[in-house]
């Protein structure tokens, strides 16, 4: 798939989601990511290690809770990744890997490193079936055209800067969502992607300067960045 | 971008996360101080790390659980092929199994026809080993794995076409009838597999072809509930369906 034009989903889904009725109860007691409180949707223990027990007790419900805890964060990698067309079909892919190899999750790292470990081997696993079986992907290069139209806005910018990313090398693209944007640790970035640290924030800092340069040439300089 | 070329872009990010030793970050600080191009590509990678920090986080598709709970129960299924003591063998050894009930019925028949009236009409030798093979415990146990598992895709399905009923509401006459249509062509390819099916019992190839059928609808229907309103989507790559 060419996911260099892909846009990325802004708007809330237009159904009700199935299955979670039930309130907001607990918040990941791992730091991974400001974002990570919102996806507990139903009634779970606390902490990971105990959803992990009750999952592997086949407790009713757990897998659900399980689900529902991680859904947002891999779903978000997986449509960055590989974009918004496989996205679905890589998240169930990386939750399947994630429910058939609980059983061997040792707890050697922490329950969402491990987890985006396998999220990103599903989505890189995709990509690498994809691009074995069409053409190669397009549109790494630059987009030295600067727009029309000045951003203006955050939603606007956002769409820039999600846009840009799209067309970043992989590599570089798994970085920094993994670490600008899920707020991992290059610690935990290098755990999932199995690289030294220094590799992380080399790859990081090269990445960067490649988005900067992809915004400058679409025309969004730094004070743009900065208003919003 | 900025026009100084003392530090690289790359520096300067690692400048922002405090990554420099502190000799070079002052340097750049001291640098920067007196340098708009690179103040600004400072500020600029800064405001860049906080917007990319704030990018929405997409919601899951609400048929993203579905489809793995039920790709799970598929698979937890089948699992008992893999544990057995049949597994070196297989759905084999379920054919097996069948044909030696096939014989072990026909064999009396033969003989009773060799060796005195009345003989079974081979119409009747079908229907009793077709009896045996339902009676065989083993077929029998697999037949009903493969009707739970049927069961468990007729049910997401039934969500599903719950949900696309409350988008199809919006659609017009003719894309409610161009649905209709590809779910038509769907339940045809289901109807078909499930006949093959029938046809082989005990046979995994029939089951794998209606399972895959299920699997291609539920594909399609979650493709069109994902879309919500944008019906005129299920034709194009990734629409799902066909």
């Amino acid at each position: 798939m060419d996911n260099a034009d892909a846009v990325m989903p802004v708007k809330p889904p237009t159904t009700p989601m199935l299955g979670a009725t039930a309130q907001l109860t607990a918040v990941d007691g791992l730091r991974l990511g400001a974002r990570a409180a919102a996806d507990t949707k139903v009634h779970a223990p606390d902490n990971d290690a105990a959803l992990v027990d009750a999952v592997r007790r086949g407790e009713a419900g757990s897998r659900e809770a399980l689900y529902h805890r991680f859904k947002r964060r891999v779903y978000a990698l997986a449509v960055r990744i590989v974009g918004p067309i496989d996205a679905e079909e890589v998240a169930q892919e990386a939750f399947i890997r994630i429910f058939r190899g609980l059983t061997k999750f040792r707890g050697d790292a922490a329950l969402a490193t491990w987890i985006y470990r396998l999220a990103v081997n599903a989505a890189l696993s995709h990509r690498t079936r994809r691009a074995a079986a069409a053409q190669p992907e397009a549109g790494n290069e630059i987009d030295t055209q600067p727009s029309a139209d000045p951003p203006h806005g955050d939603a606007v910018l956002r769409g820039r800067i999600e846009r840009a990313l799209a067309r970043l090398p992989v590599g570089y693209r798994t970085v920094i969502v993994l670490h600008d944007i899920e707020g991992l640790e290059h610690e935990e970035v290098a755990q999932i992607l199995r690289c030294h640290v220094g590799t992380s924030k080399s790859q990081l800092h090269k990445a960067r300067a490649r988005l900067r340069e992809m915004l400058a040439a679409d025309g969004i300089t730094a004070a743009a960045l900065e208003t919003g | 971008m900025a026009g100084c070329k003392t530090y690289a872009t790359e520096r300067l990010s690692a400048f922002v996360d405090g990554e420099l030793p502190a000799g070079e970050a002052a340097a750049v600080r001291a640098h920067a101080s007196g340098c708009p191009d690179c103040t600004a590509s400072i500020d600029g990678l800064r405001a860049l790390v906080t917007n990319a920090r704030a990018l929405d986080v997409p919601e899951p598709p609400p048929t993203l659980w579905p489809s793995i709970e039920g790709e799970l129960e598929r698979r937890e299924r089948f699992a008992w092929l893999k544990i057995s003591p049949w597994r070196p063998f297989g759905i084999g050894a379920l054919a097996g199994a069948v044909a030696v009930a096939v014989v072990l019925v026909a064999l009396p028949a033969v003989y009773t026809r060799r060796n005195g009236p009345p003989a079974a009409s081979p119409g009747a030798e079908v229907v009793a080993a077709a009896g045996a093979a339902a009676t065989d415990p083993l077929l029998h146990e697999a037949e009903a794995e493969f009707a739970q598992a049927a069961a468990a895709y007729e049910r997401s399905i039934e969500k599903l076409r719950a949900l696309l009923a409350r988008e199809e509401a919006r659609w017009s006459p003719h894309e409610r009838s161009r649905m209709a249509e590809r779910i038509g062509r769907l339940d045809d390819a289901i109807a078909r597999s499930r006949e093959l099916a029938r046809r082989s019992p005990g046979d995994s190839a029939g089951n794998e072809q209606l399972f895959a059928a299920y699997q291609e609808k539920i594909a399609f229907l979650a493709a069109a509930v994902h879309r919500g309103g944008e019906a005129g989507d299920w034709d194009k790559p990734g629409g799902g369906g066909q």
